[in-house]
């Protein structure tokens, strides 16, 4: 994946990590709480397996890492612009598919 | 390691612990801590031990399958089991659907072979190469417990069954130690994930 461009669309893992991350660092556990409020369900070795990936994309950088325990993930730029074009481009679906409903 | 911080280690707790060896090296170098605060957490909230391990062990089928086929001892699997399916499926259109064929059963028997040797190679460490090292370390043990406890299920069924000649145990059997080779070779040329 490019560090330049958002590339959609994103798999619904990552788009509720970066949801998740979005305003405020968390750390692993605070991650899938808030995730977990969502429709979908995500256990520690997803998570960490979908961080890694969002990480080397630049989407998601470490944040405070004292507590090996319990390191810190936050958003970077490259993250809120490629969260920002995801709702974009859902939103854009969700119009569509409610003018169809509408229609049929 | 740094463990989570809590008074005692519950029985799920170093289950888990153990279980987290099939993830690769590099992985857990960076992330174990955290995944064993995580499931220290989970464990804490969850309702009951069931859902639990319900959310755990999804999570481990999907995340290990996905670290093992975006490897290259991943790719080497998916082209052996190409290869293979190929020959059964040749095999199977030049004799025709008769049940019970050979072909069938030496398939069966090769996914479990190739299935115990990865688990082996995970849990034990790739072996070594000295044939005087072979028998020696846990991973040989393994492996060798695997084999006696495969021929005894041969033999139980042969004698239950009788001495049938292609008997399916036979070709099952047959299957099993070409996938331990394939993923014995694998590892060994391609690493572990």
């Amino acid at each position: 994946m490019s560090k330049s461009r958002p590339q959609l669309p994103l798999t619904p893992a990552v788009f509720h990590i970066l949801l998740a991350l979005f305003g405020k660092e968390r750390h692993g556990y605070d991650i899938m709480q808030q995730v977990s409020g969502d429709a979908v369900k995500m256990g520690p070795g997803t998570l960490y397996g979908s961080l890694d990936r969002m990480i080397e994309a630049g989407l998601v950088a470490k944040g405070n890492i004292q507590d090996p325990r319990r390191i810190y993930y936050r958003l970077t730029a490259l993250g809120q612009t490629t969260l920002r074009a995801e709702t974009e481009r859902l939103s854009r679906a969700a119009l569509l598919a409610r003018r169809q409903l509408g229609s049929a | 390691m740094t463990r989570p911080a809590r008074q005692k280690e519950s029985r799920s707790l170093r289950l888990y612990t153990r279980l987290l060896e099939l993830y690769p090296p590099s992985f857990l170098q960076r992330h174990r801590a955290e995944m064993l605060q995580n499931f220290a957490d989970l464990e804490d909230a969850a309702a009951s031990k069931a859902k639990l391990w319900l959310l755990i062990g999804k999570d481990l089928a999907m995340s290990l399958m996905s670290h093992f086929f975006g490897s290259r001892l991943g790719h080497y699997v998916i082209a052996v089991l190409v290869t293979w399916i190929l020959i059964f499926a040749i095999g199977y259109f030049f004799y025709g659907p008769t049940p019970g064929r050979p072909a069938l059963h030496a398939f069966a028997g090769f996914l479990p072979g190739m299935l115990a040797m990865y688990f082996a190679t995970r849990l034990y460490g790739t072996p070594q190469n000295s044939i005087s090292h072979f028998f020696r370390s846990r991973f040989d043990i393994y492996v060798i417990g695997v084999f006696v406890a495969w021929i005894l299920l041969f033999v139980i069924g042969y004698y239950i069954y009788g001495p049938t000649r292609g008997h399916p145990a036979l070709q099952v059997f047959g299957g099993f130690l070409p996938g331990m080779l394939a993923m014995y070779i694998a590892t060994h040329v391609y690493g572990m994930p």
